[in-house]
């Protein structure tokens, strides 16, 4: 394992800036979210420190060490990627012996290895199947243990559980912390979605239009998001923005659904922000209820625990 | 675990549900299986009796035979010579074919500034008609004033010209270099297609786990390519079992008999010493080839016996709950592999890199364009200058004389050959757009009928007799043609070369129709028929709307299979009222007048016209055209 430090790293495609100046300096054995809506520029930048993408400046770093001048194949990184890439023609047992065959090591250790991590990941009935006939979880699995395998400098996944249904994603993203802190992987793990970001990592960064927007653990950045985007993109349902009581046009308020409660009988303390609105609808979630409440001619969103209205009430 | 295995319940229909098509379906389906019965089944049928029996031909009284055509023609050496020779010329065509059109296709299938331009320059060789081919290639290889003797005159190499043609084994090995570079760029096509289907991910995947440029080519793209190189390895094999119109032209089974390949064996057998029966019997075995080679390419290369599904009980037991099992610790720590620092910086490498690459784009277009550059340079050369010793590439000056001539021709200077050359090209045209349009009227709708209910028996059948054909030379067919027109009174006409030419496209476009229904979802039906539409309004307000593109690739590719079509123009016309452009074209070379390769070359020039326009200005459409099932030669 490796720490990996990327030091004002930018991508140009031709024209096209993917990455403006993006710095990382990530812990040996620490998860790393990079969390940012699609095309933000999160793939590049995780190619750029695989060495499948010549980086147009900066530079990257693996303990220390400028890796410059090693190709994808000399760095050691493992990838697992959003589609999985499994060899087709291959066997599940030769897929995840691949990258060991590549370091033409004995067939014993190979078959001790492959044995290992299929036991690890639940694989062991299927090493020979096709990947063709596994389902989207298998495969997923058998991706995870091709990169594992080996004892790879880094662990770096290009939104790995977004080709899966929901249930299996909550599960899985479970698994892959668990298997990551026990094993010290350092991961470097690509996804859209705030909630596995949040859960997941050790830190967070949050990447859009290939600016670095905060980098910091993930309860930081929850609650102290540096700026209006991150403020927005964290949480869901997403955060309300309003604009500030005293009527200065410089300042916003943003304040989360989960915040921003009913007050009976229109009384609140009066150290508390307030907004007063027309009920519009109403969204059970199960343990709370969302609520639209139309202020001003928007809407925000507020949660109740129980309510005894129904839309249309002020 | 349930939502593990939810994946994996794919629903299929049981293997022996054969849905009963509509009467629409048959409806449908008939005029164009009615059509192709005409024009394919009965010729075949009369060539089958033809090889049961045996013909007189100064009694003119034929004979019941049975099988005594075959046993005549395996007594005979020269079978089993020309035998040896098209094993040969197959092999070689094969491997050559293979060879280049896969490093063409690696090479065109990265991204690089003018890789469109690149990939219509590839497409020319195979665009062309053979007939073109092989008169531009005759000629360069040709004893004292050919091009290649002249070029090395030009360098200074004149030590080293001869008559490339002359040596025996030579010829052979030099017909068979024309044959793939005709053919390599079908190839290269098909390869090109299994490349672009290849997630990039694959190959990024391969790189990471350590696999080097060669190891990734083995390992991934070769596997990958597979069914590509099963099917293109078939198409390659019957193209050049059945390659005639190359050798008509080029040497004519000389010199001796050392290019005598079976399909030129069956043709002097048929027309020159009018031994049907035998003729057609050598045909049938090269009918019997083409299933043989390709049963031994689907063993080869086809899909792999131990890769059969894996028991459903085996699936449940393979999927336990990983959060209960601890995380066990690796069994052995593997070192990280030792970092070698390369010879070369990476940048430098990487320089490398680019400048082959360069270098492989740079060799690509010479193969392709030289050939086809120096053709133009010829038919704007000086007739005078075509002949002239010692011979050389380089003309004493630039003319248009040799189009002037072949395009607006007077009564006094003129050759007769050509004076035809105007008409001969309209007559193409006519031809070849009678063909098409007759044939896009009717496919369309057996094409849907074929996509739509592909288990239904009679369908099948339909199916596999248009494979069936594919496999049949056209010398097949040609004699039945002959015999048949001449009963009609058609021969020496347009219309009998239509229907001709029909016998080829109709199989051809149906094909072609079929497997662009197939990609369009059957939801388009049931919505067509949920709004309203009957089955007939629904293929004609919506269906066709919708595989528009493919219908114009269809076309595109029909006209120029058939202005490129050289047998039947050549043995079923005999005058200029209907002579297609590839049969005028020939004729310059049996009349063999020095003075006429001008004209010659700008009718060449002329005849690749329409192909190099659509390889350049409708590359897309040739492209899907051949992608969607079509196998032109
Ligand atoms: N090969 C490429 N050529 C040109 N532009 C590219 C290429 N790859 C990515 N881009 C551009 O770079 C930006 C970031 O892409 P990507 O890293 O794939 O986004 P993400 O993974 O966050 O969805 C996008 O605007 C995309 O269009
Ligand atoms: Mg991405």
């Amino acid at each position: 394992m490796s720490s990996i430090n990327v030091e004002n790293v930018r991508k140009d495609y031709g024209g096209v800036k993917a990455l403006h100046s993006v710095s990382l300096d990530i812990k040996d054995g620490e998860f790393v979210s990079l969390l940012g809506p699609s095309g933000c520029g999160k793939s590049t930048l995780l190619y750029c420190v695989a060495g499948l993408e010549e980086i147009s400046g900066g530079r990257v770093l693996f303990n220390g060490n400028d890796v410059a001048d090693r190709g994808a194949r000399e760095r050691n990184i493992a990838l697992v990627f959003q589609d999985y890439a499994l060899y087709p023609h291959m066997s599940v047992r030769e897929n995840i012996a691949f990258p060991l065959r590549r370091q033409k090591l004995d067939s014993a250790l190979v078959t001790k290895q492959v044995n290992w991590a299929a036991e690890l990941l639940g694989l062991t009935g299927l090493l020979d199947r096709s990947p063709s006939d596994l389902s989207g979880g298998q495969r997923q699995r058998v991706a995870v243990g091709r990169a594992i395998v080996r004892n790879p400098a880094a662990l770096l996944m290009d939104e790995p559980l977004s080709n899966l249904d929901a249930g299996l994603r909550v599960h899985m993203r479970t698994e892959i912390k668990r298997l990551a802190r026990e094993l010290g992987l350092t991961v470097l793990f690509v996804t859209h979605d705030q909630e596995e970001a949040m859960v997941m990592s050790d830190r967070i960064a949050v990447l859009s239009n290939g600016h670095l927007q905060q980098f910091d653990d993930p309860m930081t950045v929850y609650r102290n998001p540096i700026n209006r985007f991150v403020a927005e993109f964290i949480g869901s349902p997403k955060m309300n923005i309003l604009p500030a009581p005293n009527g200065n046009a410089k300042i916003i308020i943003g304040a989360r659904p989960h915040d921003m409660n009913l007050v009976k009988d229109g009384k609140a303390n009066t150290d508390d922000f307030a907004v007063t609105g027309t009920l519009a609808m109403v969204e059970p979630a199960g343990h709370v209820y969302f609520l639209d409440v139309e202020v001003g001619g928007t809407l925000v969103k507020a949660t109740t625990a129980d309510i005894g209205w129904s839309a249309g009430r002020r | 675990m349930a939502l593990i295995d939810q994946h994996e319940a794919t629903v299929l229909p049981p293997r022996r549900y054969r849905p009963r098509p509509p009467l629409f379906a048959y409806l449908a389906s008939s005029p164009t299986l009615l059509m192709v019965v005409l024009v394919v089944g009965l010729p075949l049928v009369y060539s089958i009796w033809l090889v049961l029996h045996r013909a007189n031909p100064i009694t003119r009284k034929t004979t019941f035979a049975g099988l005594s055509n075959f046993r005549n023609i395996f007594k005979d050496p020269a079978f089993w010579e020309a035998f040896g020779r098209t094993l040969y010329f197959t092999g070689f065509a094969l491997i050559g074919t293979t060879v280049i059109g896969m490093a063409i296709a690696l090479v065109l299938n990265k991204a690089f500034f003018g890789r469109g331009f690149m990939r219509s320059v590839m497409l020319v060789p195979w665009a062309m008609a053979p007939v073109s081919v092989a008169v531009l290639w005759s000629f360069i290889y040709a004893g004292d004033v050919g091009t290649l003797n002249a070029a090395l005159n030009d360098l200074g190499l004149g030590a080293w010209t001869q008559a490339w043609l002359g040596d025996g084994n030579r010829a052979l090995n030099l017909v068979a270099l024309t044959h793939v570079w005709n053919q390599a760029p079908l190839t290269a096509l098909l390869l090109l297609a299994g490349l672009q289907s290849m997630p990039a991910s694959l190959h990024k995947a391969a790189m990471l786990d350590g696999a080097g440029p060669v190891g990734r080519f083995f390992r991934i793209t070769l596997p990958w390519l597979r069914p590509s190189l099963l099917f293109v390895c078939i198409i390659a094999t019957i193209n050049a079992l059945m390659a005639f119109d190359i050798i008509w032209i080029m040497t004519r089974g000389g010199p001796g008999q050392a290019t005598t390949v079976f399909a030129w064996l069956g043709y002097v057998y048929s027309f020159q010493f009018l031994r049907f029966g035998e003729g057609a019997a050598m045909l049938y075995v090269l009918t019997a080839l083409s299933f043989a080679c390709a049963i031994v390419f689907v063993l080869l290369l086809g899909p792999s016996r131990w890769r059969r599904r894996a028991q459903a009980d085996t699936a449940n037991a393979g999927a336990p709950n990983v959060a209960e099992a601890a995380v066990k610790a690796r069994p052995v720590t593997l070192e990280p592999p030792k970092y070698k620092a390369p010879l070369l910086p990476r940048r430098a490498r990487r320089l490398l890199a680019k400048a082959l690459f360069r270098l492989a784009v740079l060799m690509i277009f010479l193969w392709s364009a030289v050939p086809v550059l120096m053709l133009l340079n010829m038919s704007l050369t000086p007739a005078t200058d075509l002949i002239r010793t010692p011979a050389s590439i380089i003309p004493s000056a630039l003319t248009l004389d040799n189009f002037r001539e072949v395009l607006f021709p007077d009564g006094g200077t003129t050759s007769t050959q050509s004076k035809r050359v105007p008409i001969s090209l309209m007559n193409s045209f006519i031809v070849g757009t009678f063909t098409v349009l007759i044939a896009i009227a009717l496919t369309p709708f057996a094409g849907y009928v074929f996509a739509r209910w592909p288990r239904a028996r009679s369908f099948q059948i339909g199916l596999w007799g248009i494979l069936f054909t594919r496999m049949t030379p056209a010398l097949t067919l040609v004699l039945p043609f002959f015999v048949i027109y001449r009963g009609l009174g058609i021969i020496d006409t347009r219309t009998g070369l239509v229907i001709a030419h029909l016998s080829i496209l109709l199989p051809l476009i149906a094909w072609m129709m079929k497997s662009t229904f197939e990609s369009v979802p059957q939801s388009l039906d049931r919505a067509a028929i949920v709004d309203g539409c009957s089955r007939f309004q629904m293929m004609i307000r919506v269906m066709i709307p919708v595989i528009r593109p493919g219908l114009v690739a269809a076309a595109i590719f029909g006209f120029l299979v058939s202005w490129n079509e050289f047998l039947f123009a050549m043995i079923l016309t005999s005058t200029p009222d209907a002579q297609t452009i590839p049969v005028v074209l020939s004729g310059y070379l049996q009349q063999a007048r020095f003075h006429e390769y001008g004209p010659m070359f700008a009718a060449s020039v002329l005849s690749i016209l329409p192909p190099v326009i659509i390889a350049f200005v409708f590359q897309r459409y040739l492209v899907q055209g051949a992608l969607s099932g079509a196998v032109k030669g």
